[in-house]
């Protein structure tokens, strides 16, 4: 006579011990549970971007905690994270990012930041380089060195994850900051535009490029034969 | 010198019968029988006519003393009885008194005055550098202190008692004072650029003795022997102070929406009322009038979301001035049935505790152990591989950075903690809920250990299980901590 299989999950199930506390019967833990519970991110942070334009438009994210501290990361339409991330140093040329400390509550001696110093360079697999920019006029707190080993790693990273640096702004300048950003809507619609603009001038340049080739062709043909006339 | 010719002398200039005493250098309970004394040390006794005797020998009563002014006299015990309960002495519950006498330095200067006076009178047998006399603060610990206890029916208890400030004053001490301020700037003249010297009680005990200071220049100031005042010694005030009382108990929070102490964000409340302020409502007005000064501590604290159950977590509070020390076990059961009326908080245990065992509040918020409860999501159902990897009855080591929810006001460290055991199981209605029992060493951030925040504590259950997982709710199901003791309730 055929059995149901037995549950593998049998042992494991949550047994609720009722608990009477000042009279209160004490709801389980489980009841907490609410449907679409909002992300970590969701929860405590609002998303800022940042669009550096040159040489090449790269968009940049900022978590602002409502505490004011911000995470630094690339925004998900990064070309970087597309094309793969071949390496990746807070070593910027006169300094080295990764050697800031801070000291105390008032993170005493980290590096002063403007919103477009950079914080890191990143080389992807075309071997483009980004200059990272710092996004917003704070101070360095803390520098996620996990890119540093494993570049390859910042492509897949989730929301928040991929956070480049960890920075602090003075409590006074932080509506400033905000307004210098750009919202979620404000960015999708830029972004969404700058890639327009770009496929569009994609499309005039490899009308351009078809024409070149043409010509280059040609002119390769006839190459070799001057090459056997030496 | 005999003492009978210092008695003499001292009776010439009028002093009274305790300060000639003082002057003998009695000790003790030997302020209490005069007579005995004087036998003992071949000096005549001979009564004083005193103002409470025959009513008839009022007007005759004697002079103020020059150099106590009145302070040992049957009459100014009589006031100062009467100023004590004339206060609110009754309401304060406690068995010991402490007695602080402010005394004005004309009071000082007079002892000084008859210390040169002596030195006349008597040159070699007289120290020039050690007071002559059992000092006024001596011998109000050895006349007075007894008398008050005697009358409020309290022992004398330093460390614990009612405090009883007593300032008297004196209607020479301005003239007195203004004449020392110029003494000094005689005896010590100030540097240029150096603050004048302000006078004080120490300065003169320091200061001022025939060794330091000239007899001359003394008597260009003062009159020596000390004149018979007119006036005695006046009460300014009597002030009490209760001791400090320390209550403590468990408090268990029922609550996800309270915050532990008053939680104020630009000078507006955030949450209308808090664990602090419901414990310290409900327990402080038994011992103290103002609220205000009582200290709340605890061992931890939970976050505004974290519920507190099982035993719950010790606190304490410190009530200074309290006008009760002892707590009946009727009492503190309805404070706890008071508190138990929020339902967001509820105490147990309530006893008063001594200050020394204070210190079990702080070793338990840095020593002990935690247990909590986790109600964690993930994005798919539970598998019996995943929770098999988060079964651990051993102990392993965390290294947790400062979450960036508390980044903006402390330091930013990377901190090792013990998570001591993980026991997870799972919601048979929602498999993607694992409940996740957690024993960890005190100051490890709980949510943080879940989720990992962004790879800020390693390992964390999400890298233990290799994938995104989400706290959704968080309980502090047990403090080990045994203090306060648990009180029995029949
Ligand atoms: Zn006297």
């Amino acid at each position: 006579m055929p059995t149901e299989p037995e549950d593998p999950l049998e042992p494991y199930y949550y047994n609720h011990v009722p608990e009477i506390i000042g009279g209160i019967d004490v709801p389980s833990i489980t009841e907490e549970w609410v449907e679409n519970y909002p992300s970590v991110v969701d929860r405590f942070f609002t998303r800022y971007y940042y669009i550096k334009e040159s040489p090449e438009p790269a968009p940049y994210q900022v978590l602002f905690h409502s505490n004011r501290v911000c995470l630094i990361c690339l925004a998900p339409e990064h070309p970087a994270i597309k094309d793969g991330i071949k390496s990746f140093t807070f070593d910027i040329g006169n300094t080295d990012r990764s050697k800031n400390t801070v000291k105390g509550k008032g993170k005493k001696g980290g590096m002063v930041l403007q919103h477009d110093s950079t914080l890191a360079i990143l080389t992807s697999e075309q071997n483009k380089a980004y200059k990272i920019p710092s996004c917003v006029q704070s101070k360095l707190v803390e520098v996620n060195t996990a890119w540093v080993e494993a570049p390859k790693q910042l492509e897949t990273a989730g929301e928040g994850e991929g956070y480049v640096a960890i920075v602090l702004p003075k409590p006074e300048d932080c509506e400033n900051i905000k307004r210098s950003l750009l919202t979620q809507a404000q960015y999708k619609e830029k972004w969404t535009a700058i890639q327009m603009n770009a496929a569009q001038k994609l499309a005039n340049e490899s009308n351009v490029a078809k024409t070149e080739q043409k010509s280059a062709q040609t002119e390769q043909k006839s190459a070799p034969v001057e090459k056997q006339n030496e | 010198m005999k003492n009978q010719d210092l008695v003499d002398y001292l009776k010439y200039c009028s002093v009274c019968q305790f300060c000639q005493l003082r002057y003998l250098k009695a000790r003790g309970n030997e302020y209490q029988n005069k007579q005995e004394y004087f036998d003992r040390v071949n000096v005549d006794y001979e009564e004083e006519i005193d103002w409470t005797g025959d009513p008839a020998n009022k007007k005759k009563r004697q002079n103020v003393c020059p150099t106590c002014l009145g302070l040992f006299s049957e009459e100014f015990k009589e006031q100062l009885l009467q100023s004590i309960e004339n206060t609110d002495i009754d309401k304060y519950e406690c068995d010991g008194i402490v007695v602080a006498i402010s005394i004005p330095i004309v009071l000082q200067l007079r002892q000084l005055s008859m210390w040169y006076a002596l030195l006349d009178k008597f040159g070699d047998n007289i120290n020039l550098d050690r007071a002559p006399d059992v000092s006024l603060k001596e011998a109000i610990k050895l006349i007075l202190n007894p008398t008050i206890c005697e009358r409020l029916n309290k022992s004398y208890d330093i460390s614990n008692g009612l405090m009883l400030t007593i300032n008297l004053s004196h209607s020479e001490e301005q003239e007195g004072v203004s004449q020392l301020e110029k003494l000094n700037s005689l005896v010590y003249p100030r540097k240029k650029g150096q603050k004048s010297e302000q006078i004080s009680r120490s300065l003169i005990e320091k200061k001022y003795t025939p060794l330091r200071v000239s007899s001359e220049l003394f008597k260009n100031a003062f009159v020596v022997p000390p004149s018979i005042p007119t006036e005695s010694l006046k009460f300014d005030s009597v002030s009490l102070i209760g001791p400090s009382t320390y209550v403590a108990g468990r408090y268990r929070k029922l609550s996800r929406k309270l915050s532990h102490t008053p939680w104020v964000l630009n000078g507006e409340r955030v949450m209308d009322d808090s664990i602090e302020e419901i414990i310290i409502r409900n327990i402080a007005h038994y011992f103290c009038d103002d609220q205000k000064k009582v200290n709340f501590m605890s061992s931890g604290r939970e976050d505004v979301d974290v519920r507190c159950l099982g035993a719950g977590r010790p606190f304490v509070l410190e009530i200074p001035n309290a006008f009760r020390s002892s707590l009946s076990s009727a009492l503190a059961r309805e404070m706890e049935e008071n508190i138990d009326v929020s339902q967001k908080v509820s105490v147990r245990d309530i006893q008063i505790v001594k200050r020394e065992e204070l210190i079990h509040i702080k070793m338990g918020e840095e020593q002990k152990r935690k247990c909590y409860r986790a109600l964690c999501q993930i994005g798919n159902i539970v598998t019996v591989d995943i929770l098999k990897r988060l079964d651990f009855q051993n102990g392993f080591e965390i290294q947790q950075k400062t979450p960036i929810r508390v980044l903006h006001r402390r330091p930013l460290h990377t901190r090792p903690r013990t998570v001591y055991s993980l026991k997870p199981s799972v919601c048979r209605q929602n498999k993607n809920l694992i409940i996740l029992d957690i024993v960890t060493q005190a100051g490890t951030y709980i949510k943080e250990l879940v989720h990992g925040e962004f790879g800020r504590t390693v390992p964390s259950v999400a890298s233990l299980i290799g994938q995104h997982i989400d706290i959704i709710a968080l309980d502090v199901v047990e403090i080990d901590l045994d203090w306060p003791p648990s009180v029995c309730t029949l």
